[in-house]
């Protein structure tokens, strides 16, 4: 499904983020991405929706380089969470929040209201609907984060730290979503910090240091 | 000593109180971990026991939170920092963003507190030293690891001095480096006779501290609570 | 000024920035009064407006002296750190409230820039086209300017209480361990400086300054 090939990346004030990168997930596939900060995790995964692109090396998704495509495209293909997800909530209700990315992929109607509710609930925010993101804790939000690109139906899904901060019920709760996500064919992609949340959910752990892979296995191997 | 007597606040414009009937006490040297599901008023026990609420954010306190046997009261924040220090879970928002060094960055508290220069120094570097990070203070505040910056947010609070320290999930951005580094700093901190009031998720982290463990939920705390 | 920019060597920058920054009002301005000045010389006639050197002048004048003041600033903003900014004015008994919100200000751009190009990018990723045609990218102000302004916001209420917890707002003297030097040099070219302004100012009040034909 996502296939990189001798990726490197370099950002502007010099710090050298890829640096021969070489990894293949298939579709279906449940993987974790760890490492110290600094070792390229969060570099790679944009290399996939195209925020990032590589200085050398490609990107194939789906067995087709993803060289000139734009990046909202390609966010059809992957759906992204981000590891603050202040940075993206704007709007003045959860459903409108949830609804953004839903209809920029397409969703109208009565499909866009059913997948709205949907990943609402999945998160458990269906209570609190037309509440505002930010009377709603921290942790709700990064729920919320979820939920909106649950919404999006894409593919492949990629959540950047999506257990931070959260509780144990709550990381319970990704820990299904992840599942469900599995069981309905979709790739699903962490980056976690969050142990017991690899454990849980992922049966194959990349591990990441000074821009390359350095360990690839089940999770026993490779978790701490 | 840091001791609440049956706390409870109410944020301004809420109609309930976040948290009710909070007994703890922390001795010196001794550390508590509170525990418990997100929106249970850990964040705001810390932000009580720390004086910035009703201090700093208004609302309404009922009960006592007591430092070293003497009530807070009405006193502002800034006239406790020297008493009770507080760390909370975000590294980057800690930060001033007016320093140039670590070293400058550890020692504003101290130099807030118009303490006269050698003082300031001496101070700067016994937090450095406690915290472990000596072989950063030359370096610049923005560009260190999560970790790196915590333990900048907890010799910040060292340099003046509080022989109370409340910390708001501290390591709950951290990777496992970063959280090995705090414990670090939290286990040598409760060693020189500080007083440490944590909230956490990691209960790992609380017990490889030797914390003692309480939990709260719905604002009560739950099942047995003084330490 | 212009020796100062670079003596710093941030010419390019400052002038960079300061014509960005001129650049939409200098656009109106010019707009509005070469086309609506009194004048007598006609340049050129666009419908029932009429373009007159005079207007022309004026724009001129008004865009460069929106310039200088920009390029004042930015040369300002660009030269000086904020730490050094904070570290002199309480040092001459500016409160330290005051004197760190003053360079809270310099730092606030970088900052929000930083902010600005995070929130692109979790926006884009959620199928938001800022590489389409120029409709799409103006409704896509929304999307991208809440979250900056929102968030910065929130991150101003985490800040304020840490800053509060380290005895920020605490009236009284502080001993600062460095502020930055005022060397004699310095002092000297400040003087002149002022002395240069008040002459200017003095002059163009007595109508004794020279005219750029």
């Amino acid at each position: 499904m996502i296939r990189c090939e001798d990726l490197a990346f370099t950002y502007p004030d010099g710090t050298r983020a890829l640096d021969g990168l070489d990894l293949s997930i298939d579709a279906g596939e449940r993987v974790a991405i760890v490492g110290r900060n600094g070792s390229g995790k969060s570099t790679l995964v944009r290399t996939w929706n195209g925020l990032l692109r590589p200085a050398s090396g490609r990107v194939l998704i789906d067995g087709a380089a993803i060289d000139g495509q734009r990046v909202a495209a390609l966010a059809r293909i992957v759906g992204m969470t981000f590891q603050d997800p202040d940075r993206q909530l704007f709007s003045s209700t959860c459903r409108r929040e949830v609804a953004f990315g839903a209809r920029n992929v397409g969703l109208r109607g009565r499909e866009l209201e059913a997948a709205v509710e949907a990943a609402l609930a999945a998160v458990g925010l269906e209570d609190r609907v037309d509440a505002n993101p930010y009377d709603l804790g921290g942790s709700r939000r990064r729920l919320l984060a979820v939920a909106c690109v649950l919404a999006m139906g894409t593919p492949v899904v990629v959540l950047d730290e999506p257990t931070m901060g959260l509780d144990k019920a709550e990381m319970e709760r990704v820990t299904g979503i992840v599942s469900r996500l599995a069981a309905e064919g979709r790739t699903v992609v962490a980056i976690s910090h969050d142990l017991q949340f690899v454990a849980a959910s992922f049966a194959r752990v990349v591990r990441l240091d000074a821009g390359r892979v350095v360990g690839d296995g089940p999770v026993a191997i490779e978790v701490d | 000593m840091l001791e609440l007597r049956s706390v409870g606040y109410r944020y301004p414009g809420y109609r309930r109180r976040a948290i009710d009937g909070i007994s703890l006490t922390i001795g010196d040297g001794e550390i508590v971990g509170i525990v418990g599901p997100n929106e249970a008023g850990k964040s705001t026990t810390c932000l009580v026991a720390a004086g910035l609420a009703p201090g700093s954010i208004g609302g309404e306190l009922t009960g006592e939170v007591l430092l070293d046997g003497v009530a807070i009261g009405a006193a502002h924040p800034h006239d406790l920092a020297g008493r009770v220090g507080i760390v909370f879970a975000n590294p980057a928002s800690q930060l001033s963003g007016i320093t140039g060094t670590v070293f400058e960055e550890v020692a504003l508290g101290a130099v807030n507190l118009g303490l006269p220069i050698e003082t300031t120094l001496a101070r700067t570097r016994a937090a450095l030293r406690t915290a472990g990070i000596e072989d950063l203070a030359w370096r610049a505040p923005q560009r260190l690891s999560g970790g790196q910056t915590q333990l900048v947010a907890i010799a910040s609070m060292l340099a003046m001095q509080p022989r109370h320290l409340v910390l708001d999930e501290p390591a709950a951005e951290l990777d496992g480096h970063g959280r090995d580094l705090v414990g670090a700093a939290l286990r040598s901190l409760a060693a020189r006779g500080t007083a440490l009031l944590i909230a956490e998720h990691d209960l790992d982290l609380l017990q490889a501290i030797g914390a003692h463990i309480v939990a709260i939920e719905g604002g009560r705390l739950v099942a047995g609570a003084v330490a | 000024m212009l020796p100062g920019a670079i003596a710093g060597q941030v010419a390019r920058l400052v002038v960079r920035r300061a014509a960005l920054v001129t650049l939409p009002l200098a656009i109106a301005v010019g707009l509005v009064s070469v086309f609506t000045r009194h004048g007598t010389t006609a340049l050129f006639s666009l419908g029932p407006f009429e373009a007159t050197l005079e207007g022309a002048d004026f724009a001129a004048r008004i865009a460069l002296r929106l310039f200088v003041m920009a390029a004042a600033l930015t040369l300002f903003g660009a030269t000086t750190a904020p730490r050094a900014f904070i570290a002199d004015l309480e040092r001459r008994g500016v409160s330290p409230r005051l004197a760190f919100a003053i360079g809270a200000v310099l730092d606030t751009v970088p900052a929000l820039v930083e902010r600005g190009r995070q929130v692109v990018d979790a926006q884009r990723a959620r199928g938001l086209d800022t590489e389409g045609r120029g409709l799409q990218r103006l409704t896509a102000i929304v999307p991208l300017a809440g979250p900056v302004v929102i968030g910065a916001l929130h991150q101003v209420e985490a800040r304020s209480l840490a800053l509060e917890a380290r005895a920020f707002g605490r009236p009284g003297a502080r001993h600062l361990l460095w502020a930055p030097a005022d060397t004699a040099t310095e002092r000297a070219i400040r003087w002149l400086l002022m002395v240069a302004v008040v002459a200017l100012i003095g002059a163009a009040a007595t109508g004794n300054l020279p005219h750029v034909p």
